[in-house]
């Protein structure tokens, strides 16, 4: 049986006003890849920030490699890469500087000359990094996230502003890093992304968890909640999705002409 | 220690990248050298007086130097990374936040260092000034200075919430102290009222502090500066920690 690498339990965390994550569980297994999914403000950075280290919850117990993210971070992050939502670098700091720079916290580096190269980066090494597109940074950010050759990595919004090619050329190498035994979570609102790559999927709405399971399961779970004449078992994950999630009020033409 | 190491390393590269920190650390007291030396020569202050206006004005700017790496590059940079969540980004690796910032004062008072050697060389070879104190007192004097100064540096850091609120809170007091404390021009041309508002900078005791010390006094006769001094210190430096306690660094 596969080894557990991230154990969360009846997590809690809130903000001044907000209670953004509600007593949520769910576990991540060395070569599994977990995809949590849910609208804007449904929880999901928030989530993966405890998992991270990078917030402290209010409840709860969060488990990384055995131990508290959030009172063991050094430890942890010698294990685990990170892409966060959103990142800034120091300005005026070059790209093969922050990738050096990156190298030199682990003791057994990836070889990012190599990475640099695959990522389609290898002629960007002296520009920058403020001067890349959001997509070559985007890139940067998931390469930094491999350096310390991770056993547990956390992804939120994997693939945004990757253009379509880079988008199958990365769930192609996560599918062949999951292989090699190592555990993925990811926050990702791209539901082709999900259905491709995740093992297992967290629903959140409103911080609270509506469901954990398999993809399959997750199928059944929508199942039940759809008329029967609405069902047909050929929908794709976003359709399933879009069937059980909150819907919001779209722009109409009244508030525009 | 090797991440640490590269750290200060990227510090320092970024340090000679940002042309505010490095040319008013490293190149604006060598022009005002020149600009007053140009002007009074290194003459006795007044007729007849045993101080000479260059061996005053040089330790004068070594505390400009360090005014300009304590209260201005080193907590714009520090604000910098917070309001653009850098901080979080080193959080989320081995390293952490806290070695960015150690790399960061560190590296801040090695380039205070470099500045106020390179004044002294230029003070030395253009108007044969000489620090006639020795390395003991020379160094605390230094010492004290730099770290009430950084420390209030480090306290409008835990003041600002943002970058342009750190940067008001540095500019003005940065600018204030610069031309009131004696940091430029010596304090014996002062009117009596700015004498007095004088006496409530710390500059004020900074450059009181070095400039004795250069000059030879022993520590004994600056004991009202070290205290002050202290006190700055350690006040600016513990409110400093309790802010930072409460920010938010995600």
């Amino acid at each position: 049986m596969a080894e557990e690498i991230v154990r969360v339990e009846n997590l809690d965390l809130a903000y001044k006003n907000v209670h953004a994550v509600k007593g949520v569980s769910f576990s991540v297994k060395a070569g599994e890849i977990v995809a949590i999914i849910g609208q804007n403000g449904s929880g999901k950075t928030s989530t993966v920030e405890c998992v991270e280290g990078l917030r402290k919850p209010d409840g709860g117990q969060i488990r990384v490699f055995n131990k508290d993210p959030w009172l063991r971070r050094g430890e942890v992050y010698k294990e685990m890469g990170v892409q966060l939502q959103e990142a800034e670098y120091p300005l005026k700091i070059r790209v093969e500087e922050l990738c050096g720079l990156f190298a030199s916290f682990y003791e057994r580096p990836a070889d990012w000359e190599l990475l640099l190269a695959q990522m389609g980066l290898d002629e960007k090494r002296k520009r920058p990094v403020h001067k890349l597109s959001s997509g070559e940074k985007q890139r940067l950010s998931i390469l930094l996230s491999l350096m310390g050759r991770p056993k547990l990595l956390v992804l939120d919004e994997l693939t945004t502003g990757l253009d379509p090619e880079v988008r199958q050329n990365m769930w192609k190498s996560f599918g062949n890093i999951r292989k090699g035994g190592v555990a993925i979570l990811m926050v990702s609102h791209y539901l082709d992304e999900v259905e491709v790559l995740s093992d297992k999927i967290l629903y959140l709405e409103k911080g609270e968890r509506q469901f954990f399971g398999t993809k399959q399961e997750f199928r059944e779970y929508v199942k039940t909640r759809v008329p029967a004449g609405e069902w047909e078992e050929t929908f794709s994950l976003e359709k399933l999705y879009l069937m059980i999630t909150p819907k919001t009020a779209g722009l109409t033409m009244e508030g525009i002409l | 220690m090797k991440g640490f190491i590269a750290l200060c390393k990227m510090e320092l590269r970024l340090f000679t990248r940002d042309f505010f920190s490095f040319f008013f650390a490293l190149v604006f007291p060598v022009l005002m050298l020149l600009l007053f030396g140009g002007i009074f020569g290194n003459e006795p202050v007044y007729e007849g007086a045993n101080v000479r206006m260059m061996d005053v004005c040089v330790p004068a700017y070594c505390v400009m130097i360090i005014g300009v790496t304590s209260l201005m590059s080193l907590p714009l940079t520090l604000a910098g990374y917070k309001e653009k969540k850098i901080y979080k980004r080193f959080d989320a690796t081995p390293a952490g936040k806290g070695n960015v910032m150690l790399a960061q004062v560190f590296v801040n008072v090695v380039m205070t260092l470099v500045g106020i050697f390179i004044l002294l060389v230029a003070g030395a070879v253009l108007y044969h000034v000489r620090v006639k104190g020795t390395i003991l007192p020379v160094s605390i004097g230094l010492s004290f200075s730099m770290a009430a100064m950084f420390s209030m540096g480090f306290l409008f850091t835990a003041v600002g919430w943002d970058v342009k609120s750190t940067s008001l809170l540095c500019y003005l007091f940065y600018f204030v102290m610069l031309f009131l404390s004696g940091a430029t021009m010596p304090d014996m041309l002062f009117p009596d009222t700015v004498k007095t508002i004088s006496g409530f900078l710390p500059m004020t005791y900074a450059v009181d502090l070095v400039q004795g010390v250069f000059a030879g006094d022993g520590l004994g006769l600056h004991g009202r500066e070290l205290l002050v001094l202290g006190a700055v210190t350690v006040a600016c430096g513990v409110a400093g920690a309790i802010l930072y306690r409460r920010k938010d660094w995600t």
